[in-house]
């Protein structure tokens, strides 16, 4: 529970508008290049982070034309040994890194490594566009994609058993999930499957945007995948703890932590306690979290972090 | 393969069709039963032979005695699964260019007014029949409850590709047809495809060209043509500074660092030959800092014009928006177009994704990066992977004493071909990138850690990695190819006082040249179409610089590429948005399969030239 609070505190200053488009916090500033910045940037690991990572490197070097960056995004795991092997300098993660994968870097390097929470996301649960449900509970996600029951419901089968009548009572749900090299499989089940174990009959998709295709070609279809991967033919289930008020996946619920499966988007790297970051490393952090840095997050489909978080975090790692 | 009943005449038999065939035969059946068993003697004597004779020993005669033979339910199976495999393949070819060619096509835009009021517009994308569900009807008016009811419960619904996402924060939207109005086709409505957040629809309110506005009325096509050209070239030359000029200045101060680096790696921060160098480089430096200041300050007087050329649009519900015509990449008024302007905007689509890099993630822009990297990667591994496959095949074929062991190894190399190629990206990974490359870069690159130069994938070791994967198949087609050529003529040579690798040079290799281009072929084909071993070393979502360019060494194998394999991938199951990414996805495929295409003919006909030189060769 400690990622809601700390989106509670993320909340800070920013403001939902009404009419569902994302806005900015008016502290974030813009971004001024500074001379001096040079040589290379390889990022190695989310790839729900992969397309904000590329649209953030297209704006960076529009302010540095001299820099290359390049990005590769084949999942969350393969952060921590692109970090450790010093084969790149990023490493994106959509969740956060596990012990004994702080344990493995600090082993290598004798300290631990550093982190920039630089969106949020909210993991929506998606159903096909026909699909007439109204809300979930976690305990459902856990009895339609769990074969372990942790939550301590029943099992889900059909859609039947979620309440649908009609054409829909009978028949099975078709369950959408990701890979296990992604973070996102991780998250949704430690939080929707209370830890326990998916179901053999989930279909794991290589990409997010995989999963949400799966669930607009399949009418029976369930999927998790991030929110910023919707089309038109799909439908964000709103979701509740327990049985009560549900909510939607928007960025109000993500902040206030009303929307139970907000996450933070992080971004790890190699910083030598008690020695400045190296400049260009620290310039790119500093773009993540300027106005345009955080205008992208919203064009990608994710939310943009405050100010105050942003200092935050900033200040960790000695930037200014 | 026992013939069952054959017509007993022989001399018109190849003439009737196969579907005669089979009604002559069923009706003809008892009257001809004994002229047949005859007849089915005869074959069976000459199907023995064939195994023998091999299939070139055929003569004329008894081709045609099998052609006869084609009742037979086996024939028919042969042909069937022929024809299938063909269909399939025929299929999948039009599936993929009539999406592929479709997808540049400009489409006209639709103004829907709902009956609840909202408006909205939009490229009209594909549509569907659907069931509304019960609750949906019960919301409906009795009019429209009645319509649906009428197709049997039925209602269609479109999918409008509505662009504005920095307004809606959706692109595509659903419209049920009970829910419209009316719909138009206004001549107004302009698409606008953009630097950034997609297209736009909507139409031209007002223009600022400097200060000077020009409302609706007044602004006329041609003037914001001839400014959208000029903002154009303003693009182009800041990209060219940016890109060109300054990367190479950012280049050479980046290679006097890693000279200094060096330096104090080899002889020590406080040695003469370290200040020695920083003195030399200081002035290079400031020199070099000079002119990227003169440069940056050239494209931020250009920027600075950008801003000031500004056209402002309206979206159908009145919400406007203000935005640089230097951000602007391609406008047209969509239902107000020519055929021939048409084509113009589709041509110059195409010209857009052969020839410029991506934008937004890869979901829009070109692909040529990514081009390049294919054609690279799969020349390089062809350099690679054909030596060593002829060379082992020649060792095996020609001086390998036939016995247990060469047996042993061919089988090995035939299970290699087997081997799944996710298995060669680890080991390419592992091997080569970590080992290999980890210790060149200690060796020869120390100054450049702890950023890996050779220690992480990239081109060399992609097309290591891809060479070790396709030389089963060089090799198996080379061991073919040169078993081929006759025993005699090996012989021949030595018998004239030819050294063994005299004769191999002049007489086997020419003649098994053109087998041996027909393995190559098939490796190519191979290594340009795999992609899941290239995810693991080397290919990226998007590659900062092209593996060759102007600077020393020119070629540069240590950098990680595109390809456009990976970039189907990517672009199918990683982008954002889906429903726009799709269209992309088949002009993809479209040109993997046509650069596949392309490079299989160069090869054909070189083996075929190859052929008529050397007419023994039969491969």
């Amino acid at each position: 529970m400690r990622t809601i609070l700390s989106l509670i505190l993320a909340a800070g200053l920013l403001i939902a508008s009404p009419a569902g488009a994302v806005e900015l916090d008016p502290g974030l500033q813009p971004y001024k290049a500074i001379s001096g910045v040079s040589g290379n940037l390889k990022s190695v690991g989310s790839d729900t982070l992969n397309n904000l990572l590329t649209l953030w490197s297209e704006g960076f070097r529009s302010a540095y034309p001299g820099i290359k960056i390049s990005i590769e995004g084949k999942g969350s795991s393969t952060a921590p040994p692109a970090l450790i092997e010093a084969t790149a300098q990023f490493g994106p993660m959509s969740r956060e890194m596990k012990a004994n994968e702080i344990d493995a870097f600090e082993k290598k390097f004798g300290y631990k490594p550093s982190v920039a929470r630089v969106a949020v996301d909210a993991l929506a649960v998606f159903v096909n566009k026909d699909n007439p449900i109204k809300c979930l509970t976690l305990k459902q996600l856990d009895g339609m994609f769990s074969k372990t029951l942790k939550g301590g419901g029943k099992e889900i089968r059909t859609w039947g058993d979620l309440g649908l009548t009609g054409e829909w009572a009978d028949k099975p749900i078709s369950l959408y999930g990701r890979n296990s090299a992604s973070g996102t499989y991780g998250y949704f089940k430690e939080l929707a499957l209370f830890k326990g174990d998916y179901k053999d009959s989930v279909k794991e998709q290589p990409g997010s945007s995989a999963v949400v295709q799966g669930v607009a070609s399949d009418k029976y279809a369930i999927g998790y995948s991030g929110v910023g991967y919707k089309t038109a033919d799909v439908r964000i289930v709103p979701l509740s703890v327990k049985e009560g008020k549900c909510y939607d996946a928007d960025a109000e619920n993500a902040y206030s932590g009303d929307y139970p499966l907000a996450r933070f988007l992080y971004i790890y790297f190699n910083k030598k306690p008690n020695q400045s970051l190296d400049p260009l490393m620290g310039e790119f952090i500093k773009y993540m979290y300027s106005r345009p840095g955080q205008q992208v997050v919203i064009k990608d489909g994710f939310f943009p972090v405050s100010k105050a978080l942003a200092d935050e975090d900033m200040k960790k790692v000695g930037i200014e | 393969m026992k013939p069952e009943i054959v017509r007993g005449d022989s001399a018109d038999a190849s003439e009737t069709s196969a579907v005669e065939n089979e009604q002559l035969l069923s009706s003809e059946k008892g009257a001809r039963e004994a002229t047949a068993s005859e007849a089915s003697d005869h074959i069976r004597a000459k199907d023995e032979m064939l195994p023998e004779k091999g299939g070139r020993g055929v003569s004329r005669k008894s081709m045609v005695w099998d052609f006869k033979a084609r009742g037979e339910p086996f024939l028919w199976g042969l042909g069937g699964a022929l024809t299938i495999g063909i269909m399939m393949i025929v299929g999948f070819v039009v599936l993929i260019v009539y999406n592929g060619l479709l997808t540049f096509y400009p489409k006209p835009i639709e103004r829907v007014v709902l009956k609840s009021g909202a408006i909205l517009a939009g490229e009209t994308t594909r549509s569907e029949v659907f069931r509304p569900g019960p609750e949906t009807l019960k919301n409906l008016s009795p009019q429209d409850r009645k319509l649906v009811e009428d197709l049997n419960g039925y209602a269609t619904r479109n999918l409008y590709r509505t662009g504005n996402f920095d307004l809606y924060n959706d692109d595509f939207r659903w419209v049920s047809d009970y829910d419209v109005a009316e719909i138009h086709r206004p001549r107004d409505l302009i698409f606008l495809e953009r630097m950034e957040w997609g297209p736009f629809i909507g139409t031209i309110k007002s223009a600022d060209f400097n200060g000077k506005i020009v409302d609706k009325e007044s602004l006329k096509w041609d003037e914001l043509k001839l400014q959208h050209r000029q903002a154009e070239k303003r693009r182009k030359r800041v990209k060219e500074i940016e890109r060109d000029q300054l990367g190479a200045i950012n280049h050479l101060l980046e290679r006097d660092r890693l000279k200094l680096r060096k330096v104090e790696i080899k002889h020590g921060k406080q040695s003469a030959e370290y200040l020695r160098t920083l003195e030399d480089l200081k002035g290079k430096e400031d020199e070099l800092q000079s002119r990227h200041e003169e440069l940056s300050r050239e494209a931020a007087i250009l920027k600075e014009l950008d801003a000031k050329y500004t056209v402002t649009m309206a979206d159908v519900g009145g919400r406007e928006v203000n935005l640089r015509i230097s951000d602007m990449v391609r406008f047209y008024p969509a239902n107000d177009l020519s055929f021939v302007e048409k084509l113009g905007i589709y041509l110059s689509r195409w010209w857009e994704f052969l020839t410029d890099e991506p934008r937004e993630a890869n979901t829009e822009g070109g692909v040529m990066p990514a081009i390049f990297g294919t054609f690279c990667m799969t020349v390089l591994m062809s350099l690679a992977v054909a030596p060593f496959g002829v060379m082992a095949a020649l060792y095996l074929r020609e001086y390998a004493r036939q016995g247990r062991l060469v047996s042993l190894v061919r089988i090995c190399v035939n299970n290699l071909a087997g081997v799944p190629s996710i298995v060669y990206g680890v080991f390419g990974l592992g091997f080569f990138a970590y080992v290999l490359g980890g210790s060149i870069d200690q060796l020869f690159f120390p100054e450049r850690l702890p950023n890996p130069t050779f220690g992480t994938g990239g081109l060399l070791w992609a097309s290591l990695t891809l060479a070790l994967l396709t030389v089963p198949v060089v090799i198996v087609a080379t061991e073919e190819a040169l078993a081929a050529v006759p025993q005699s003529m090996r012989e021949a040579s030595l018998a004239c006082g030819a050294s063994k690798w005299q004769t191999i040079k002049n007489i086997v290799l020419p003649r098994a040249m053109p087998g041996i281009m027909t393995g190559l072929i098939l490796a190519m084909a191979r290594g340009a179409g795999e992609v899941a071993p290239l995810m693991l070393i080397g290919v990226v979502k998007m590659a900062p610089e092209l593996p060759i360019d102007q600077f020393f060494p020119y070629i540069h194998l240590e950098r990680s590429f595109m390809h456009l394999g990976f970039h189907i991938y990517d672009v199918g199951f990683q982008s954002r948005n889906s429903e726009a990414a799709k269209p992309m996805v088949f002009v993809t495929t479209l040109l993997l399969i046509f650069l596949v295409f392309l490079m299989n003919a160069a090869s054909i006909t070189l083996r075929n030239r190859l052929k008529r030189k050397f007419f023994t060769g039969h491969f």
